[in-house]
């Protein structure tokens, strides 16, 4: 029997359609007090003083915590840059500042959410205003207030590639094409925004209930804060309602430990209850980041990519977040999955004051992926070839060169994955050539609206990259006599709405060749399972099943040995990966890859400047599908989400506020907007070291929709465009300026 | 969260009206309640009293008279959607209902309710005004029939006193070969407040175009006819240079805004396009065009 390659029934799928899963926000316990957290709500100033004479006079107001209340005051996941709590009497230098309107100045404990807010209201805050520094152009300038005044600069990373000589390089070419690109601002908008409950256990641990994407990070930054040992925190994620990266970073994680851990040594032993309102999650949690990338690249007539010289900027917003790792994806495949001899990178992450900007589903990849995609998408144009033709010249194989000087891991098919899809799409391999053999077809009685087709591949790491400790944790107990009657799964990884934790159950049952209702699993408890890493970077099914893969077979050579329960703890590393060496950026990045190719067909409205996705086409080679199913639900959801990026998904900031603070305002696609069809191919490559040959995927059918759907456009109407979202009004006033609408 | 309030649940028509007619302006009524809700959330309304009406009979269902049809003021969108009475007398209404709001707010938000709150942007308005529907407006001491475009004042302002209520919407009917249409353009496909909406009722008249109307929507303070446009166009043969003629004039009356949905010119540009588009299209489907 075969477990893994089944569209098995998630694991959690009952509970949720029926409505009893439990999230954050659903979880009560007796004589829990309520929390609300007083916002900056202004861009960029000291906080001289705050009073809360006033609020905590109001009946029913328990506790205010604010600065001098956190014991170490700063947290971060890459660099500890952010205080818990801003205001004076802090314990770490510069604290006394807010650097972006969702920065937390104080937090109300109540009797009542009603008396929390009305608590947080009237407390008292005297702030200074500082410059508001919001164009990263500016910031970057060595002149430029410097948002963090213990670093030099507003610049807090900073990446280089030189690979061959980028001047001989240009000087071979024959068509030179030179870009300036920038990506929009995105915001997660997952179905359930931030909440959670705090309390100490049984034993004593300050224990957190929420929602995040690694349990055991999480873990670490609360003690951190708090100042105890990491034994004493506790973290357990129930049902989660998406992350998309917008978890990997804390939100009330911190705030709930530290209300519940105060409380407690005033002597009140009582649950601390939060729920943030869709505002409040909109300026509380990061962005994806905007890029401003300025690029020139080379070809011969020929069709060979000869250079590529890229600058990028990335704004970080007021917090470094995952800003600095980002980067480093960006870096890489700012120059697409192609072997280019001279290649020359500089990348800046620099800080604003704005809302940080941070992980979310492609981690750098898209914004990468945009400049690159397009400027061989306007390259093919000048050389009068074909899209798909011209990247077959280009495209990496087994043991090219990456930009950073090393090859790819074994198990390199983006040939493959391009062909599959250009087929799909209807080009045609003939006369040694690929071209398009159907082009798209238009109405003769709508004549105002044009259709086009476009095209773009990517490739997208798995796992963490340049040298970040790597590593997952799997436990396995079997039970029963002479076979195994129950096997017990212990395991932190997030399920985040991905269909994770399924996976998980499958491939414990292929590598045990247990039934799938004799596994039991336990997750995302720090109390009961292990260090996993984090549900992100499209690792966890790789990571996951390596690890499960480990445990199951110490387990059945103790179940062997007859022990029982047999046990069998397991941790798996993959292969290491470097640095960018800081003078070349020679590295070996990644320990392993997915690729994908996307066609799309679009509409132009040329009067309207409306946009409609009429037909979408992914390839993606994911190794081996665990679950069938779950995979295509990975490919729609990520071309949804991208579909919304290129088209709709537009987020306002104005002097470091936010103009849209809500779903009214801040559009995400409905059913009605996504592409009309979606077309998943499931190409199953293994890779040579992911389990059961499996590669992540859940990220790289987001990367290269936006270059698709702009090549397409570029089909239909003739446009470039070098930035989005593409709004109707932005189209309409672009065909309108080059009057190429009636 | 939502303020505190009372809620009155009237059994009939005149007790609502009874409650209404204290004259007091912390008495509103609600209907489907997807503004109010909204509204009294975000603090913009804090009725102390709301009088339920949405199940008052007299105010619910379609009549068909020999003249017009009377849309009851609590008849929702969904219920719109997919009425056949309706479709053969203001077709134009059903697609505005076809783009309005979502499957759920369809369900509740209601005809009445949509009018009442005034909004640039409510989407049953331009429809409704180029059928030349009236309002049937009820209190306690009085009953008036206005015509819409007379009901509207401003943003969110309207001729309603405080003790009165949308009793029902009255849509003509003719018996002259016609024919009407609405489109919205909105930064989505569902769920979306209009950027611009325009409706167009052509009728046919000797081959040539008879009476016509055009209204807007989201243009303007209030949604709004496009007089001038109308007049160009009565007794013409529709040639494509004529509707270009009208769709400027159109574009002419609007008066738009900027804001975070969209530019003031984008605003006026789309007017000009969606009249064009609208009046071609009627055109052709009456065999009107003359191109
Ligand atoms: C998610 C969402 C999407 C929406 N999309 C759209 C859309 O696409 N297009 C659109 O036009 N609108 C839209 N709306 C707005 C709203 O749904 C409509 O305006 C709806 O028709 C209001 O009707 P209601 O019955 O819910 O009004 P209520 O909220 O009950 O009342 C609105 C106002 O009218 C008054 N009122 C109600 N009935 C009467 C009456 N009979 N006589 C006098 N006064 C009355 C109330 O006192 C109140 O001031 C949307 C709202 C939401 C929440």
């Amino acid at each position: 029997m075969s477990y893994v390659g089944e569209s098995a029934i998630r694991i959690d799928a009952v509970a949720k359609v029926k409505g009893e899963a439990l999230y954050p926000g659903d979880f009560n316990l007796l004589g829990q007090t309520y929390m609300k957290i007083l916002f900056a709500n202004r861009p960029h100033a000291i906080v001289h003083s705050i009073d809360t004479r006033l609020a905590e006079s109001i009946p029913g107001v328990i506790a205010i915590l604010t600065a001098k209340d956190v014991p170490v005051n700063e947290y971060g996941l890459i660099m500890p840059d952010q205080p818990v709590l801003c205001g004076p009497g802090s314990n770490k230098p510069y604290a006394d500042r807010v650097r972006f309107i969702g920065d937390q100045v104080a937090v109300v404990i109540a009797e009542t959410e009603e008396i929390a807010a009305k608590a947080r209201d009237a407390i008292v805050v005297d702030y200074e205003d500082l410059p508001v520094v919001t164009n990263v152009h500016e910031a970057i300038r060595p002149d430029a207030f410097k948002i963090h005044p213990d670093r030099d600069s507003n610049v807090f990373g900073h990446y280089r590639i030189r690979k061959g000589n980028i001047e001989e390089g240009f000087r071979r070419a024959d068509v030179i094409i030179e870009g300036d690109y920038s990506t929009p601002v995105q915001e997660h908008a997952y179905l359930q925004p931030e909440a959670g409950l705090g309390y100490i256990d049984e034993q004593g641990r300050v224990t957190v209930v929420v929602a995040g994407q690694w349990t055991h990070e999480d873990q670490h930054q609360i003690a951190h804060s708090l100042n105890l040992p990491v034994e004493q925190i506790r973290v357990i994620y129930p049902a989660i309602g998406g992350a998309f990266g917008g978890r990997e970073d804390m939100s009330v994680q911190i705030v709930l430990a530290l209300a519940a851990w105060k409380l407690h040594q005033l002597g009140i032993n009582r649950p601390v209850k939060i729920i943030w309102s869709r505002e409040e999650s909109f300026i509380g949690h990061h962005k994806r980041h905007p890029y401003f990338i300025h690029t020139r690249w080379g070809a011969t007539k020929e069709g060979k990519v000869v250079a590529a010289e890229v600058e990028l900027i990335g704004d970080g917003g007021a917090y470094a977040y995952t800003s600095t790792k980002v980067l480093g994806n960006a870096t890489l495949m700012c120059t697409g999955p192609y072997e280019i001899p001279n290649v020359k990178v500089d990348s800046y992450a620099v800080y604003t004051t704005t809302i940080p900007n941070g992980a979310f589903r492609g981690f750098g990849g898209p914004q990468g992926a945009f400049a690159a995609e397009s400027q061989m998408n306007k390259l093919a144009e000048a050389l009068n070839m074909d899209p798909v033709d011209f990247r077959l010249k280009n495209l990496l194989q087994e043991g090219s060169l990456l930009s950073v000087g090393t090859p790819l891991p074994k198990g390199v098919t983006i040939r493959e994955v391009v062909e599959a899809c250009a087929e799909s799409a209807g080009w045609r391999f003939t006369n040694g050539k690929w071209s398009k053999a159907v082009p798209p077809q238009n109405f003769e009685r709508y004549q105002h609206l044009k259709r086009g087709i476009g095209f773009a591949c990517s490739f997208k790491n798995v796992g963490f990259s340049f040298g970040a400790p790597e590593q997952c944790m799997a436990k396995i107990e079997l039970y029963g006599q002479a076979e195994i009657e129950r096997a017990v799964l212990y395991h932190s990884g997030a399920e985040v709405g991905q269909g994770a934790h399924t996976a998980f159950v499958q491939m414990a049952a292929e590598a045990l060749d247990v039934p799938l209702e004799r596994i039991h699993l336990v997750a995302s408890d720090t109390a009961y399972t292990e260090n996993s890493g984090s549900a992100s970077a499209s690792r966890m099914t790789f990571m996951a099943g390596n690890a499960i893969r480990g445990a199951a077979q110490l387990a059945l050579e103790k179940w062997a040995a007859e022990e029982r329960p047999a046990v069998g703890l397991f941790q798996y590393r993959p292969p290491r990966t470097t640095p960018y060496d800081p003078e070349t950026g020679k590295s070996e990045p990644n320990f392993a890859y997915g690729y994908v190719a996307e066609a799309a067909e679009v509409e132009v409205d040329i009067e309207t400047g409306e946009v409609r996705l009429v037909n979408l086409i992914c390839a993606d080679d994911v190794g081996k599908a665990v679950n069938p199913q779950q995979v295509q639900g990975q490919i729609e959801g990520a071309v949804v989400q991208a579909a919304g990026y290129a088209l709709m998904e537009n987020f306002v900031q104005k002097d470091g506020e936010v103009l849209t603070r809500g779903l009214s305002t801040y559009l995400i696609p409905t059913v009605l907007d996504i592409p009309e069809q979606v077309k998943s191919i499931i190409l199953e490559y293994p890779d040579p070291i992911g389990p059961f040959g499996a590669r992540g995927m859940g990220e790289m059918p987001y990367l290269p929709l936006v270059p698709a759907v702009t090549a397409a456009i570029h089909d239909a109407v003739g446009i470039w465009f070098d930035d989005f979202p593409l709004t109707s009004e932005r189209v309409c006033n672009e065909l309108k300026r080059l009057k190429l609408s009636a | 969260m939502l303020p505190e309030f009372d809620l009155v649940m009237p059994e009939n028509l005149q007790q609502a009206l009874e409650n209404l007619g204290q004259r007091n302006p912390g008495v509103v009524p609600v209907a489907g309640g997807t503004n109010l809700t909204v509204d009294m959330r975000s603090r913009r309304h804090t009725p102390a009293t709301l009088v339920n009406i949405e199940h008052i009979q007299e105010l619910t269902g379609i009549l068909q008279e020999d003249d017009r049809i009377e849309i009851g003021s609590c008849v929702t969108i969904a219920e719109i959607l997919k009425s056949p009475i309706i479709a053969a007398v203001a077709p134009a209404l059903i697609e505005a209902a076809r783009g309005f709001a979502n499957p759920l707010i369809r369900n509740r938000a209601t005809i009445g309710g949509n009018l009442a709150d005034a909004s640039p942007a409510a989407d049953t308005a331009p429809s409704l005004l180029v059928h030349n529907a009236q309002v049937e407006l009820w209190s306690k001491k009085n009953r008036r029939i206005l015509p819409l475009d007379e009901f509207f004042v401003g943003v969110r302002k309207t001729v309603l006193q405080p003790d009165e209520i949308i009793k029902s919407v009255h849509v003509p009917k003719t018996n002259r070969p016609s024919a009407s249409s609405f489109y919205k353009l909105g930064l989505r496909k569902a769920d979306a407040i209009s950027v611009a909406s325009v409706a167009v009722y052509l009728e046919k008249k000797n081959g040539a175009c008879g009476q016509v109307r055009i209204a807007m929507g989201s243009v303007a303070p209030k949604p709004l006819r496009a007089y001038a446009a109308e007049e160009l166009l009565t007794g013409k043969h529709l040639s494509l240079k004529l509707i270009e003629e009208a769709a400027k004039l159109a574009a002419e009356a609007s008066s738009p805004i900027s804001d975070i949905r969209g530019s003031a010119e984008y605003r006026r540009r789309m007017v000009f396009v969606l009249t064009r588009r609208l009046l071609t299209h009627l055109a052709e489907m009456m065999e009107l065009k003359d191109w």
